[in-house]
């Protein structure tokens, strides 16, 4: 079942599926390993930025970016 | 393998862009020369937060040399170390995720890397994070063999049971490995002497292990690869790194290639077939190289434990949470101010007391030694009132500098960005620039340095042009006085309220006004690394507090001192005569050609916002001057009007930035556009809004 990352609850990991944002997001968002076919954990979502961890560090995205990365 | 022992010789480099930094390069070699006949060069490479500065102060010391990279804002740090009668410079390059962006970090790091050739690119990777922080290197062994990996905190790494086989992971990648950890001191001796072997010895090699993309992208790159072969731009670039760009969509390599080659037909292909296989040459680049790292990583790591929540995680929970996490924020910010101004005041006081001392001495040895009286005054109101203003300037900012440096050390400059980025994005500004408000308040000159944390330039400049807007500490006085006068306590506190809150709307209005004209592009949503919290490192503060701080002193300072020098001739030519009659006095009265039936400011209440262009603290001091009969309370509340007052008030509020900003505008921005534009934005937007109040108040009284 594919859903947006904003709608996973924290302590959940999840497959990347797909991500929807513009190039220059898209780019970034790679180089700091979260991509498509990459797992990453919901560290907080609650209020503000979604924190997720990849790789051994944790990374907050911004809730509008959140809404355009699908995930599994 | 000595190929690596360089004699640099100064007079063979002729490369035109780079004249005025190889000229100084030169200076230095020379000096480095006389003593040393052999010099190396050395990059620092590395994610933020690895402690790649740390390491960098160790091994450099105090044998520093802050500067910008030429044309760009970005800082450069230089050092050097002697080892063995051998000078081995060290460059920190700045601390970038990726050499795939184009940010002007990733630009300065790509040209270092190919036009000096450095005898070595250390790359510092987190031994906690050696997946995430070993993808710099593997987009390093594209632009260059010579790269070395120096892995890090390796103490915590052992606290926490990790065992890093080094062998095992300098045979996959191919280039020498070495582990340290920044806080022991045989780390500092083993670092200099790798460093000493990988150049000198054949201990190791470098043969940087090659990343096989998928067969689609590798057709792509041999594809471009044999069009490209042949060229006479980008020479010094390896072929396959330029293919690769270019599948990266790299807008320079795009333009730099299109000089030479007709690129349409190679482009519409590339888009062809990405539509056609439903592929993004980017990610998938990236993706490789991850999954490379994956596979060398879990074959030299053991005892890696797949998640755990840290005390990092522990501490966020209260620190990042929805309730608890704003007073948290407002509390840390409050004690901030309040440990800046009680720690630097009283220095300022005391310095500022001594100043006035040694000024009257100067004026006294100047009377008895019968000096005209205008020379008198030249030296002592201008020469030396304006090295004061300049030398108070600086408690302040050194004060401001350290506390940043704390909170940036430590992990909660990130926190505090996370926490205002949903109301800062309604004014399309990311949290990370609600720290240079923060700063502003206490001195705008300062919150504009604080906005090098902002990554996206446009929005940077949006901030720094729109920073004046925030009332600062001096102006804070200034209100006090005026309101003090006119209303009664309350309403003086409420009347202040107000204005603070008018002026951090103003600024926000100015950024989002000034975010239409700017040319759209494709906007940056939040997306930022949440560091581990950890104990700020003293000599970290150190280097932070003293480089920055030494940068601004350089820049600002002689503007400063002529800007005083400046106010002093308007005010005091013709000499001797009354305040009226003196350049300054006649530009007033110009002025209020215009300010008077604008918003009712009279040439008595303009020519001592000329001076607060100087300091904003002087505002004060030149109204008495000028208004010189008699108690200056009693005199203005006799003067002014009600809709005059609040005119005043307005107006003073953000008419201008004072010269410490204005210069700060200009060595961030390094555009003289921009600090000229950072003097009218705020003069006309200031201009309308107080006109339009002035004679609202002025129709209904």
């Amino acid at each position: 079942m594919t859903k947006a990352l904003i709608d996973v609850k924290a302590g959940e990991k999840v497959d990347i599926f797909l991500i929807n944002a513009g190039f220059k997001a898209h780019n970034f968002l790679a180089d700091l390993g979260i991509h498509e076919g990459e797992k990453v954990r919901v560290v907080k979502n609650d209020y503000g930025p979604i924190i997720v961890e990849v790789k051994k560090t944790r990374v907050a995205i911004g809730r509008g970016l959140a809404k355009k990365i699908l995930v599994r | 393998m000595c190929k690596n022992m360089v004699f640099r010789n100064c007079h063979s480099t002729k490369r035109k862009n780079k004249k005025k930094q190889k000229l100084k390069k030169c200076k230095r070699n020379y000096y480095a020369s006389k003593k040393h006949s052999i010099e190396h060069v050395i990059g620092f490479l590395g994610n933020p937060n690895v402690g790649k500065s740390s390491l960098f102060n160790e091994l450099t010391g105090s044998h520093q040399h802050i500067g910008n990279w030429p044309g760009k804002t970005v800082e450069k740090k230089e050092g050097h170390f002697i080892l063995a009668d051998e000078y081995f410079s060290v460059v920190d390059l700045p601390g970038t995720y990726s050499l795939s962006g184009r940010s002007d970090e990733e630009i300065i790091t790509e040209e270092f890397i190919v036009q000096e050739r450095p005898d070595l690119v250390c790359v510092i990777a987190d031994a906690m994070r050696l997946e995430r922080t070993l993808y710099l290197a593997l987009q390093a062994f594209e632009l260059t063999d010579k790269v070395a990996i120096i892995v890090n905190m390796i103490d915590v790494a052992e606290k926490h049971n990790l065992e890093i086989n080094r062998k095992k992971l300098e045979n996959s990648l191919g280039v020498p490995v070495i582990l340290v950890s920044a806080l022991r001191d045989s780390s500092l001796i083993e670092l200099k002497k790798f460093i000493y072997d990988a150049l000198h010895t054949d201990k190791y090699h470098f043969h940087p292990a090659k990343i096989f993309y998928s067969d689609k992208i590798e057709g792509l790159i041999r594809k471009i690869s044999e069009q490209i072969e042949d060229r006479k731009v980008l020479k010094e670039y390896p072929t396959r790194w330029i293919a690769i760009k270019l599948l990266e969509e790299d807008n320079w390599i795009k333009s730099e290639l299109a000089k030479e080659f007709d690129l349409d037909i190679l482009l519409k292909t590339l888009e062809e077939i990405k539509e056609k296989e439903k592929i993004n040459p980017k990610v998938e680049i990236a993706k490789t190289k991850y999954s490379g790292l994956h596979t060398i990583v879990t074959q030299s790591v053991k005892g890696d434990i797949e998640f755990k929540e840290t005390l990092s995680d522990k501490i966020d929970k209260i620190v990042l949470h929805p309730i608890f996490g704003y007073p948290i924020l407002v509390l840390i910010y409050a004690l901030f101010f309040f440990i800046s101004f009680s720690i630097s005041s009283p220095i300022i006081d005391g310095m500022s007391y001594l100043l006035n001392l040694f000024a009257e001495y100067i004026r006294s040895v100047m009377i008895q030694s019968s000096s005209p009286e205008i020379i008198t005054s030249f030296v002592v109101d201008g020469v030396i009132s304006g090295i004061s203003a300049f030398l108070l300037f600086l408690p302040l900012i050194i004060v401001f500098y350290t506390l940043v440096a704390i909170m940036e050390d430590s992990g909660y400059l990130a926190r505090s960005a996370y926490l205002m980025d949903r109301f800062m994005s309604k004014f399309g500004l990311q949290g990370t620039a609600f720290l240079s408000i923060v700063m502003g308040f206490g001195c705008n000159a300062a919150g504009i340095l604080a906005t090098r944390i902002i990554k996206n330039p446009k929005d940077r400049i949006r901030m720094i042009v729109s920073l004046s807007f925030i009332p600062c500490a001096a102006t804070l006085g200034v209100i006090a006085f005026i309101t003090g006068i006119f209303f009664a306590p309350w309403k003086a506190s409420l009347i202040m309220l107000g204005l603070y809150a008018f002026s951090i709307f103003l600024t926000l209005i100015s950024s989002s006004i000034l975010r239409l004209f700017m040319e759209k592009e494709d906007p940056l949503p939040l997306i930022l690394e949440m560091p581990e919290y950890r104990k700020p490192i003293l000599k970290n503060i150190y280097y932070l507090t003293w480089s920055r701080a030494g940068v601004f002193v350089k820049k600002a300072g002689t503007f400063i001192f002529s800007a005083s020098i400046f106010i002093w001739i308007l005010s005091n030519l013709p000499y001797n005569v009354s305040p009226e009659f003196t350049i300054l006095g006649y530009l007033g009265k110009v002025f209020s050609f215009v300010t008077y039936p604008l918003m009712g400011l009279s040439w008595e209440m303009i020519a001592p916002l000329v001076f607060g262009v100087a300091a904003k603290e002087t505002i004060i001091v030149a109204l008495g001057v000028i208004y010189a009969s008699g108690d200056l309370k009693s005199v203005l509340l006799n003067l002014w009007t009600f809709p005059q007052v609040i005119s005043f008030l307005l107006f003073q509020l953000t008419y201008a930035p004072c010269f410490p900003t204005i210069a700060a505008v200009k060595s961030e921005t390094n555009s003289n556009k921009w600090a000229l534009f950072s003097i009218l934005w705020p003069l006309f937007l200031t201009t309308l809004i107080t006109t339009i109040v002035y004679q609202i108040l002025n129709l209904i009284i």
